[in-house]
């Protein structure tokens, strides 16, 4: 592998490069780094799957028994995912839409900063947000004695991953060509009509991606889903009853890893969860990558 | 229903989507100011806490975090920069570079609490380092990782292609021109980008539970492998006494002092942003 540079002045390129060795030993520490963090996921599970396989893919938990069924938390997890998507994707689209109208630069870069706030507020200060309003406004208003159950979860969260949605969207419908909105207008449509049939399709796999980015962050999200749901190792009943208490992945992990033994079955399972939840938040991002590259290569 | 009655309905639907975002927004700080600002006071700042946080202030916890995240960024940033160096001028093939990106992407990914399992597993019980300082800012500089690479890669591809070539028409070698021309020429993009992390960093609780801090009777650490107070993990302990109107108080507080710091940390990443700038277009 010869620079460009090297080709000009052979001389110069016997030397050692000492930035070269330097960059190259970076970039096999940030290599070492991620199969480190995989390998180490994928190996402790490995008991998980030996010592609990019967039950693991049941619906109950009960360690103390040797009984470790995971489903309640994995259902848990989606359920409180898709609430939060529910609410915050047809809020988020519609506000991206009503910024990118503003015609008004200094406004809109208001607006982006606000958003930039909103997302940099810490996920234990959503908790306790939650733990202070949210579940007490939900016990209020469907009159139940704690508001700490799935509909909580997923409204704090919808707050906490719109502005990660709406900001991406924005930057999606403001890169869509001028010419599109201008010759949709020229031939009369009304504005809805440009927007929506003419705006949203050419912006669809950026918010797709925005989505799919989105959705990744919800479902690892703790710290805030920890202190709010409740905390019950059952699906709920009805299953899609968002007024029951539950448990996702990660309250699960936050708070059961602290107190289980290192090298225990009951560890492994847990361990197990987080590869899981691992899996589908890598998952997520690389589709939401590839995504947003199909609609820029467009 | 007619065209100009949709449009009405549509044009009112937006702007109460957008309503609704600012409220949102507008309850989210005043309430953090105003729940914080009451608990809030010089003495509150300055002294210890007490009661396991119900009394007392949160002096230990603000200069445990301080500590956690500026060992952290001082672990990432040399790794950071020497990836993204890599990725810009070391790297020849598309497709390596591809796949860099998508481990970054991957790291980027991974969720804070996995983080937090893999410190548990990797270095406190495979490796027997115990609580520690050192080990929550190890596993705070790899979450940083990504973001800082990403945003330092993004400093240097953005350079002047003309930087690099009038370097090399001068005789400078491949070392020489990162040295002299690429490293100095996006170091505002660079610390902009670390800017970023820490106020992210600063704010994580997940990652740093089970393997960096004690909850309350911690002072100031020794040495690098003793454990620490930090505001997010004291915040957490705090809110789930929430039935303690005192310790819900302190919480509040202390939620206010964290929010401060992300957001000293996110203007200064603005200001310096804005004030390099100017340098690519001289």
């Amino acid at each position: 592998m010869m620079t460009d540079a090297a080709v000009i002045m052979p001389k110069r390129s016997v030397k050692f490069d000492g930035i070269r060795a330097y960059a190259r030993l970076s970039i096999l520490i940030t290599l070492l780094i991620i199969t480190l963090i995989l390998g180490t996921l994928i190996i402790q599970s490995g008991p998980a799957i030996f010592a609990a396989s019967e039950s693991l893919f049941t619906t109950n938990w009960k360690p103390s028994e040797g009984v470790y069924g995971i489903v309640p938390m994995v259902f848990g997890s989606l359920f409180v995912m898709l609430l939060a998507m529910a609410i915050a994707l047809p809020i988020g689209g519609f506000a991206a839409l009503a910024i990118s109208r503003i015609k008004s630069l200094r406004a809109k870069r208001a607006w982006r900063s606000a958003l930039e706030i909103l997302a940099g507020i810490p996920s234990i200060v959503y908790g306790l947000i939650g733990v202070a309003y949210v579940s007490l406004w939900v016990a209020g208003a469907f009159d139940l004695q704690s508001g700490r159950i799935i509909l909580s979860a997923g409204l704090i969260l919808s707050v906490m991953i719109l502005p990660t949605f709406l900001s991406l969207s924005e930057d999606a419908i403001s890169t869509v060509p001028a010419a599109f909105r201008e010759n949709a207008q020229a031939l009369g449509l009304h504005d809805y009509e440009v927007e929506l049939n003419v705006i949203l399709p050419a912006a669809a796999p950026a918010i797709a991606s925005a989505a799919l980015l989105s959705l990744g962050r919800a479902l690892g999200e703790t710290m805030a889903v920890m202190l709010v749901i409740g905390s019950l190792d059952r699906l709920p009943s009805p299953l899609f009853n968002p007024l029951s208490s539950g448990q996702t992945i990660t309250s699960k992990l936050g708070r059961e890893v602290g107190e289980s033994a290192f090298g225990s079955t009951h560890f492994s399972v847990l361990v197990l969860m987080s590869l899981i939840l691992v899996a589908l938040t890598i998952g997520l991002t690389i589709l939401s990558q590839r995504l947003f590259k199909q609609g820029a290569s467009r | 229903m007619s065209r100009s009655v949709k449009n009405h309905i549509f044009s009112a639907v937006t702007k109460l989507a957008l309503c609704l975002c600012a409220a949102v927004l507008g309850f989210l700080l005043l309430s953090i100011m105003w729940q914080g600002g009451r608990a809030i006071s010089l003495d509150f700042i300055l002294s210890p806490a007490r009661d396991f946080g119900t009394s007392g202030g949160i002096v230990f916890q603000i200069l445990g975090s301080l500590l956690l995240v500026v060992t952290a960024a001082l672990i990432v940033l040399p790794i950071a920069v020497g990836t993204a160096i890599y990725r810009e001028c070391y790297m020849q093939l598309a497709q390596n570079k591809a796949r860099l990106d998508t481990v970054l992407y991957a790291l980027n990914a991974i969720p804070s609490i996995s983080y937090g399992i893999f410190g548990l597993i990797f270095f406190v019980n495979i490796l027997g380092t115990g609580l520690s300082w050192f080990v929550g800012s190890l596993i705070l500089a790899m979450m940083m990782l990504p973001t800082l690479t990403l945003a330092s890669h993004a400093a240097m591809q953005a350079l002047p292609k003309s930087y690099r070539e009038n370097a090399q028409a001068l005789g400078l070698s491949q070392g020489e021109i990162i040295r002299h021309v690429i490293l100095p020429q996006s170091s505002g993009g660079i610390v902009t980008g670390l800017m970023i992390s820490l106020a992210r960093a600063i704010g994580e609780t997940a990652p740093i539970m089970f393997i960096a801090t004690a909850f309350s009777g911690v002072s100031l650490p020794q040495s690098l492998l003793e454990p620490v107070a930090s505001l997010p993990t004291h915040i957490l302990a705090l809110a789930q006494q929430s039935t303690d109107p005192q310790a819900l108080q302190n919480a509040w507080g202390a939620s206010l002092v964290l929010v401060s710091f992300v957001a000293a940390f996110s203007a200064l990443a603005f200001y310096i942003r804005q004030k390099f700038s100017h340098l690519g277009q001289r």
